[in-house]
């Protein structure tokens, strides 16, 4: 029996991946679990295992190519297998298959419907034609098909302007040819000598895609405001040592955290998510705080769960875990998804004020720059300051400005004054 | 009255483009001087081919024995000019009284008189002034007058069916189908004629390979070409270089000259014929251009193709004109062509590939005893789309729409071969020739 997996969507409204690396070999046997690939998607870069037990009949797609969610990524032989399970079977099998039939990497796997694909080789050379006519199928002319195979063209991603909307040949050229129209726009063109064009990369094209979306959808408002925190510093200080010989390193970032969900549960409006569609706003009451981080790829936006319920010391030792992986790209979907909040920490590079993009549909995000001495006047004494620069952004469709202001000194109190963390 | 489209000329071009714009609401008058369905009924395609047709019977019958037909004495057999031409006037007839009930059942007003275009929004017809928002100008060509020869000894096309009888030694002057389809028509009523090409090449536009077919053919069947721009008639004979022609009517089948309208408002001429963009606008940009009058296409089809264009246009409906135009010839046996011939491909710098088949070894073919022709696809060789297609068999002027219809959709030669062809039909060399060129074909070695 014939079995065609087909790429899962691994994360939430994942469209697409590149296949960076085959481990199986076609004639191959696999066990369940067994990775068939590395994939990298617009979030990770992860290994794909396999559902079933079998032998690799076929292998879509070369490495480096792209694959859509849904589509088919390998055809494998298994014994025994009912005809229920046919690719070609009427009857869709949308199977949920949990993390413990697999060697755990990627977590809950949707395995595509069994004919929701089309086997993208094969379209236009007669001995690989295919007789199945799934449903769905773009409306594209012959040579339109087997140049898009040619030129690794996703068929269903672009537009036609034939008749009925099918795709020519002349679509897929226009297509291929988009991102050296898009340098053209800007001036520069593939004859000059001093430009190097590369293609984008999973990541950068969905950050590309949310902050467009984020900045398109969200009323942003950005506040400005600075703390003293030369207590705080003392106190990092005190402890800084006592980590470390617990090899944990202890940042300013915990306490940043610890005071951001203290305020976010004072001000639950900043925790929340709006709803236009049903005209209601959802209130949270978990803390899940994502942290930007700058990676040699892009931007990754880790979360931190339940921040209300860790201490220091934990979340200390989960943000140097959670950076050294977002480094080296082994964070997990399940680490990505479920943020309520999200903190920017630019300082750490050197930066001071900033105009953060929200992390949408959450409200807001805070920014922080670096600490830098400074004099401020204390009871009518100029004295150095330990200055921490704030902006947040926020998005206006669900707070205003009062409410924004006054969340911003709640969380400044808090900074300002370490021990009331403790003390409520 | 405003009406908003007014069309000058009701050949393929206008009569069809008024029935559409009827069908889509336009508001629309169209006006001809003499025919209804233009040269194209009246005495080009249809009455020629019902003269043909009539031809091949009488050529046919001839070699009825062979099929078994006894009876037929040869020297009685007679093919009769005036009854031949008064059926081919009885199916003029109905087809013309067809077009005049089918615009006046999309509420399309007919007016008969010489149009004459005072401006972009007015025209004049026997003193009646018409304006519309837009016109088109559909009015045709007609073959060019043979310079230097008295028009008596001259038969011109239009003038056919004024003929009582049959010439007995014509020439025709000329190129291209017309001439060639002339030519057929007297080789196959077995008359002595002769054919001077003007110019050196007896079918611009085809592929070579069509045309030496074409002239092995002719050649065989003793039918005399002669190749010459310059010529001199001296009662009944024409001397071509050393050669002497003798005649006793010439046949115009000159390469064509548009037929234009009186104008007031001039539009845009480029070598003799109106200039149209893409869009068939002409350097007047309500008043469209379509079918011979611009010198896209002489062939009917065209005509036709770009007047629905320019309704659609007119209807908001954007979309590139781009048609693959075929052409037929009723010789026999047909040659039709699609798409791209091979010198045109070699000028592009096109990678591609010819595959053919032979209708020698095609079963329905030999059955019918037409087994004389080909069929040739030439397409890209990274994708196997098909460029062109071209048919040499009896029914070649049907078959080159299966051609027409996958190349309108960029089918490769994979469709082709794919496509079970019902058996025995000669179209099954299409998908032989789709066989041939994946390298398998079936009924070849």
């Amino acid at each position: 029996m014939r079995y065609v997996f087909n790429f899962p969507d691994i994360g939430e409204g994942l469209e697409e991946g590149r296949i960076i690396e085959w481990y199986v070999k076609k004639g191959q046997a696999v066990k369940m679990g067994d990775a068939l690939v590395k994939m990298e998607t617009d979030k990770v870069v992860t290994d794909i295992p396999s559902p079933k037990e079998g032998v690799i009949v076929t292998l879509f797609g070369n490495e480096g190519e792209i694959v859509n969610v849904g589509g088919p990524l390998t055809e494998l032989e298994i014994e025994g297998e009912g005809e229920a399970h046919a690719p070609n079977s009427e009857e869709p099998t949308n199977e949920s298959v949990d993390e413990d039939g697999f060697a755990g990497v990627v977590g809950t796997i949707e395995v595509a419907k069994g004919n929701s694909f089309l086997p993208s080789t094969g379209e236009g050379f007669e001995e690989e034609i295919k007789t199945e006519k799934p449903k769905g199928r773009t409306l594209a002319t012959p040579v339109a098909r087997a140049m898009a195979k040619d030129l690794g063209v996703d068929i269903n991603k672009v537009k036609g302007t034939g008749p009925a909307q099918r795709v020519t040949k002349k679509d897929i050229q226009a297509y291929a040819s988009k991102p050296a129209t898009s340098v053209r726009t800007n001036v520069v063109t593939s004859d000059v000598p001093d430009v190097e064009i590369t293609p984008i990369t999973q990541i950068r094209k969905a950050i590309a895609r949310n902050m467009a979306k984020s900045k398109n959808t969200a009323a942003h408002m950005t506040i400005f405001d600075e703390v003293e925190i030369t207590t705080l510093i003392d106190i990092r200080k005190k402890y800084k040592a006592k980590f470390a010989e617990d090899g944990v390193k202890l940042t300013y970032m915990p306490f940043i955290l610890k005071a951001l969900v203290q305020s976010l549960k004072k001000h639950p409006m900043m925790n929340s998510e709006l709803d236009l569609d049903n005209s209601q706003i959802i209130k949270k009451n978990f803390y899940n705080i994502g942290i930007a981080m700058d990676t040699e790829d892009g931007l990754v936006v880790p979360v931190i769960k339940s921040v209300d319920q860790k201490s220091i010391k934990a979340i200390a030792m989960e943000l140097a875990d959670l950076a050294e992986r977002a480094r080296d790209r082994k964070l997990s979907i399940d680490e990505m998804r479920g943020g309520t909040f999200t903190l920017t920490n630019y300082g750490s590079v050197g930066g001071w004020f900033g105009v953060p993009v929200i992390n949408h549909p959450q409200v807001g995000i805070l920014g922080v720059g670096r600490i830098t001495k400074r004099p401020i006047v204390v009871d009518d004494e100029i004295v150095i300051g330990q200055m921490l620069p704030l902006s947040l952004s926020v998005d206006h469709r669900i707070v205003d400005g009062g409410e924004t202001t006054r969340f911003i000194r709640e969380f400044i109190g808090y900074i300002n004054d370490p021990i009331s963390l403790i003390m409520e | 009255m405003k009406y908003d489209l007014a069309i000058i000329g009701a050949g393929p071009g206008g009569y069809v483009s008024a029935i559409r714009a009827g069908q889509v609401g336009l508001k629309t008058i169209i006006i001809d001087k003499q025919y209804v369905g233009g040269m194209c009924l009246n005495w080009g395609c249809i009455p020629t081919k019902a003269l043909l047709e009539s031809a091949k019977l009488y050529s046919r019958i001839k070699t009825a024995e062979e099929f078994g037909i006894m009876g037929i004495d040869p020297k009685t057999l007679r093919y009769d000019w005036v009854t031949a031409k008064t059926r081919a006037q009885t199916v003029v007839g109905r087809l013309t009284k067809g077009i005049e009930y089918l615009w006046k059942k999309n509420n399309v007003e007919f007016v008969k008189g010489e149009a004459k275009i005072l401006s972009a929004h007015e025209i004049e017809v026997s003193d009646r002034l018409i304006q519309a928002e837009n016109i088109m100008i559909a009015t045709g060509s007609k073959p060019q007058a043979l310079e230097g020869v008295d028009s008596k000894l001259v038969i011109e096309l239009e003038r056919l069916f004024d003929l009582d009888a049959l010439p007995k030694k014509p020439l025709i002057i000329g190129k291209g189908p017309v001439a060639l389809e002339t030519l057929e028509y007297y080789r196959l009523l077995g008359i002595p004629a002769t054919l001077l090409v003007k110019g050196d090449n007896l079918l611009p536009g085809l592929d070579p390979y069509i045309v030496n077919f074409m002239k092995k053919k002719l050649k065989k069947a003793k039918m005399p070409v002669h190749y010459s721009e310059e010529f001199t008639i001296e009662g009944s004979e024409c001397k071509v270089g050393d050669k002497v022609i003798k005649f006793d009517k010439i046949i115009n089948a000159n390469w064509r000259t548009a037929i234009l309208p009186e104008m007031n408002s001039k539009v845009e001429l480029e070598n003799g014929y109106v200039k149209v963009d893409k869009e068939f606008r002409t350097s007047i940009p309500n008043i469209f251009a379509v079918g011979d009058v611009n010198g896209e296409s002489y062939m009917a089809h065209a005509a036709s193709a770009q007047g629905l264009a320019v309704i659609n246009r007119l209807k908001g409906i954007e979309e590139d004109y781009d048609k693959i135009i075929p052409i037929n010839i009723y010789s026999v046996p047909e040659i039709a062509q699609i798409g791209l011939t091979e010198p045109e491909l070699v000028e592009q710098g096109a990678d591609f590939k010819i595959s053919e088949f032979s209708l020698n070894a095609n079963g329905k073919a030999l059955a019918a005893g037409t087994a004389e022709g080909f069929v040739r696809i030439l397409s890209e060789k990274k994708y196997g789309e098909v460029l062109g297609v071209q048919i040499v068999a009896s029914d070649a002027t049907d078959m080159i729409s299966e051609a027409g219809a996958l190349m309108q959709m960029e089918g490769t030669v994979y469709e082709l071969a794919n496509t079970v062809h019902a058996h025995p039909t000669i179209s099954e060399a299409l998908m032989e020739a789709g066989f041939d060129w994946l390298g398998k074909p079936i009924h070849k070695v």
